[in-house]
């Protein structure tokens, strides 16, 4: 069958590793402009990447395979060429156990992209939370606070925050009328006219007015998401216009359907089943520089399910794992007072080191048959050049 | 092999031996007159770290001049005499022309006229302060990452200032010309004026006046402290324990005790050297390094060796070695076989002993695995490929081993020596990449992956140009072919361990495998290119030529991930960014896509 040769061929492979190269090194190059978050998605997690060769004001995109194609054609490279050249030989074994362990290595990426999940935890000394946010993502928020001190918060994902988009609540409707997935936010006297038209009438955003920006590249700057929500009570009149925005702290509050709200727009959080409190955050640096030396944060578990109620120090290189997540050190602010941890969710990281034990020792075993043979070869002078 | 022949085989070697004991012996050698070398060798604590006095001076010489030399005929012979001659004698350390200024627009904001060597003295700059400051400011407040090459110029020469500055103030106060009776007369004054200060509180008679003197030494003590940020006196134990020289004095003041015997030293180093006292000069040394031998050993010896390692300088006798070497290699396919292909292998492994040496030393000063900087990584990569070079000479015996181990050598240690510009070569880790285990693991795997494609890209540009420049017997091209065969396989294997074990410390420390950072993508390049080359190879879509020509693109691939990644100046792994580098990079990569075009050369067989 010409397609299964045409499939199991080294030819293939050489030039599916080649696309790879072209892709890593383009995606790598793109950095600069994208940032490292949009360019994994774009190049790395997509069928088809798009090139710009001209980069600046005039795009000239050319298309060139992403990440998933090319990781799975190589998958049934692979296997095709296992199955079209299997033979169970102490000679082959070698390959087998390195190509399955790059195999593994595969899925173990693929699975990580489905699966793996990043957050931060962004938590001041003395604080307990029970949540980590995604700095990348927002959510709208509209909180119902209850009798018993108790809050019933219903979220609108980012990717359901459009120009336009209407939510229905008992009672009353939230009316998106203008949605920033980043912005700038000026007081109003010093807009200029390229500024939307569209303002707040009530709130903490009152007086301001806000534009659409460029998404942000650099790793290290945050959007700004920004949107005007109008309240519409079912009966009708409008209960005015607020300004939300993960640019204010806080929530704002509105009165509908007979009972007080209120609403934001702040990173998507991911509630845990237990608290953490920060206890203390030290950071040394070496004497006389900037340089930090090491940073470490002292917290506290607190589990009401299990009844936990423990201490443990995180540090750099020194994570916590606990309850399927891995809490990092991962940076601090506000005078040492503040610490940031990573929070990740990858249930399959165990597989990157099943898979790197394969390859290491796969390639080890064949080079060394490569060698034994040389030598054995060989055991003449050869002439001088 | 005849007897001269013989002679011959064991006389280069043996030449090279004695030119290294030269070296050590002028390195250890007493100094004559002010004992410098002594001097030279008294830690403090600078960067962060315990150092001697010469690698404080000889990187900030560096830094500021580029140079460890101060030009002048009467110049300090030593970059620690021109550290004392700063310290102790700064109005005349001022003139001496140091600072550099290449920038037309920076020399035209100075108002400087154009000197010989572009070199000017503090002296010379000092009016130009208050033109220069704005200018900083301004230029300060925006992205480094968007300075012209003027801006840049201006902020070095700024840092360079304070660099000066700083170091002016560490040893000794500029303006008190009798350091060591002023210092006493500090401590009196203070303690007699917290005396009558508690009189005072007590309610009991005190001298008003004694507590006013106290006010105007103290001010200029506290004043001093913020000029300087080197930690001249080992005060108490642990590396935390040190103080600056005015610090010191207060710590004196507040414990009533007399001054530290460094303190002490320093001020008499001080009024030694104006007084032009040689004798009372190395008096005080001798006492503070008695001092040091009986009560901190460990620093005295730290800051020796570390003295010693400076003034050997292994690495520029390895590079001497190298081109001996490379010579003898040449001249053995010229002429004379045998002799002189063993005389060149005998060089090599003399160097490649003096370079281990080297790199043993600076694990030892730092207490850590060979890798920690791009400093480092240019020697271990040398370093790496003559290793696996000698492995090929052993076997093949034909001199292409040595001499392409020795062109390796030598220019990754000049690239070392390029780097060692920059500042401190033995600095202190950063937090995040603080654990040993990493280091000695994923960092040395992987840059032995950079020193094997290096390799094979060399043997290769030696094929490629022996065949289009002359013909290359049937027998020396199955040997190449052999060793960039070889060299590839090794390539692959550390490359690919190094990059996952690096993937594996990501996980372990932030959480993530693998983020497709740049340094990790270049990692991940230079593994798919010898994967590439090895599959091409085995499914017979390249011959011979064909593999040459793509190991000497491995070069590039590699340069890239090394050099390359760091100018794009983002991600997690971007610790070595340098500017000047990207035009040495871009000349270096087209003359490797030259070299890959004489593959094209049609073949002029004579077998």
């Amino acid at each position: 069958m010409p397609i299964f040769k045409f499939l199991s061929s080294l030819r293939l492979t050489v030039s599916l590793l080649g696309f790879g190269m072209v892709l890593i090194f383009v995606a790598t190059i793109t950095q600069v402009e994208l940032g490292i978050h949009e360019v994994q998605a774009q190049f790395f997690r997509s069928w088809i990447a798009w090139w710009d060769v001209m980069p600046g004001e005039t795009k000239f995109p050319i298309p060139i395979p992403g990440g998933t194609l090319l990781g799975l054609l190589l998958i049934i490279n692979l296997l095709a060429a296992h199955t079209a050249r299997f033979k169970l030989s102490w000679n082959k074994a070698g390959m087998i156990v390195i190509h399955s362990g790059i195999l593994l290595m595969l899925v173990g990426e693929i699975f990580t992209g489905l699966l793996g999940r990043e957050a931060q935890m962004v938590i001041r000394e003395g604080e307990i939370l029970n949540y980590s946010s995604f700095p990348r993502e927002v959510e709208l928020v509209v909180i119902r606070p209850d009798a018993d001190g108790l809050e019933t918060v219903t979220a609108i994902p980012q990717s359901r925050l459009k120009d336009g988009a209407q939510f229905p609540f008992g009672g009353f409707t939230v009316n998106v009328h203008r949605y920033f997935p980043n912005s700038e936010i000026l007081p109003e006297a010093d807009a200029s006219p390229a500024f939307d038209p569209v303002r707040a009438t009530d709130g903490s955003g009152k007086g301001y007015a806000a534009r659409r920006m460029p998404l942000e590249a650099a790793d290290n700057r945050r959007d700004l998401a920004t949107a005007f929500v109008e309240i519409i009570p079912d009966s009708g009149k409008s209960q005015g216009t607020w300004l939300l925005s993960n640019a204010f702290k806080g929530e704002q509050s509105f009165t509908a359907a007979g009972r007080s709200w209120k609403m934001a727009i702040r990173p998507r959080r991911l509630y845990h089943p237990f608290s953490i409190k920060l206890i203390d955050f030290s950071h040394d640096r070496y004497l006389g520089t900037d340089v930090p030396k090491n940073f470490s944060s002292k917290i506290k578990i607190l589990n009401p399910d299990t009844g936990e109620n423990r201490e443990d120090l995180l540090y750099m290189n020194h994570p916590l794992r606990y309850g399927g997540l891995t809490f990092y050190q991962a940076g601090f602010e506000n005078n040492d007072t503040t610490s940031i941890f990573q929070v990740v969710r990858n249930p399959v990281w165990t597989l990157p080191y099943i898979s790197c034990a394969m390859v290491g020792f796969g390639l080890l075993w064949v080079f060394s048959q490569h060698l034994i043979k040389a030598i054995s070869r060989r055991n003449k002078p050869s002439p001088a050049p | 092999m005849s007897r001269f022949q013989k002679i011959t085989a064991w006389l280069i070697p043996a030449l090279c031996l004695l030119y290294i004991a030269i070296a050590a012996i002028r390195a250890t050698r007493p100094a004559t007159g002010f004992d410098f070398k002594t001097f030279s060798s008294l830690p403090v604590v600078s960067n962060g770290r315990i150092q001697p006095l010469d690698s404080l001076a000889r990187n900030a010489l560096l830094s500021i001049h580029g140079k460890q030399r101060v030009p002048g005929d009467d110049a300090p012979a030593t970059p620690a005499a021109w550290l004392a001659e700063l310290n102790f004698q700064p109005a005349r350390a001022d003139t001496r022309k140091i600072f550099l200024i290449h920038h037309d627009d920076l020399l035209g904001l100075t108002k400087l006229t154009p000197s010989e060597g572009k070199s000017y003295s503090y002296a010379q700059l000092l009016p130009s302060f208050a033109a220069l400051q704005p200018e900083a400011r301004r230029i300060g407040n925006a992205d480094s990452k968007t300075w012209s090459p003027y801006e840049k110029a201006l902020m070095s020469l700024t840092r360079n200032l304070t660099l000066y500055n700083q170091l002016k103030h560490a040893l000794a106060l500029p303006g008190q010309d009798h350091l060591e009776s002023e210092f006493t007369q500090f401590l009196s004054t203070i303690a007699s004026a917290l005396a009558e200060e508690e009189n005072q509180s007590r309610g009991q008679a005190f001298s008003q006046s004694a507590i006013d003197a106290a006010s105007a030494p103290m001010t200029t003590v506290l004043d001093w402290t913020p000029m300087t940020e080197v930690y001249t006196t080992p005060s108490g134990s642990g590396p935390d324990a040190w103080k600056k020289l005015p610090d010191s004095l207060l710590e004196s003041v507040e414990k009533k005790q007399a001054l530290h015997p460094a303190t002490l030293a320093y001020a008499r180093l001080g009024d030694a050297y104006r007084a032009q006292d040689i004798t009372a000069f190395n008096s005080a040394l001798t006492d503070y390094r008695t001092w040091l031998a009986a009560q901190r050993p460990e620093l005295l010896k730290k800051a020796t060796s570390e003295t010693f390692f400076n003034a050997i300088a292994p690495f520029y006798l390895c590079m001497v070695l190298y081109v001996v070497a490379f010579v003898c290699a040449i001249v053995s396919w010229l002429w004379n076989g045998s002799t002189f292909r063993s005389a060149a292998f005998r060089v090599l492994l003399i160097g490649l002993s003096l370079h281990t040496l080297g790199l043993i030393t600076r694990m030892l000063l730092e207490g850590r695995p060979p890798v920690t900087n791009l400093y480092s990584s240019a020697i271990f990569i040398g370093w790496g490929a003559i290793l696996l070079s000698t492995v090929l000479e052993l076997f093949h015996r034909n001199a292409i081993g040595t001499a392409v181990a020795a062109v390796v050598g030598f220019a990754t240690l000049l690239i070392a020596h390029h780097l060692s510009l920059s500042g401190d070569t033995l600095e202190m880790m950063r937090a995040v990449l603080d654990t040993n285990f990493w280091l000695a693991t994923h960092v040395v795997v992987i840059t032995l992956g950079y020193s094997a494609t290096f390799l094979a890209g060399t043997i290769a540009i030696v094929y490629l140009l022996r065949r289009a420049f002359g013909s290359i017997p049937k027998s020396t091209a199955t040997s190449l072919r052999g060793m960039v065969y070889g060299v590839i396989c090794f390539a692959t294997l550390a490359s690919f361990v190094g990059t996952v074990l690096g993937g594996i410390w990501a996980d372990q420390s932030w959480g993530r495998f693998w983020g497709w950072d740049p340094k990790e993508n270049g990692a991940l390049l230079i593994v798919i290119w010898n994967a590439i080359i090895l599959h091409a190879r085995w499914g017979g879509m390249v011959r011979e030529r064909g593999m040459m020509v793509m190991a000497v693109f491995g070069n590039i691939v590699t340069s890239w991930s090394w050099f390359g990644t760091n100018m794009l100046g983002i991600g997690l792994h971007s610790y070595g960014f340098t500017d000047a580098a990207f035009l040495w990079l871009s000349a270096f990569m087209i003359s490797q896509v030259l070299v890959m075009a004489l593959g094209l050369v049609r073949e002029r067989t004579r077998d």
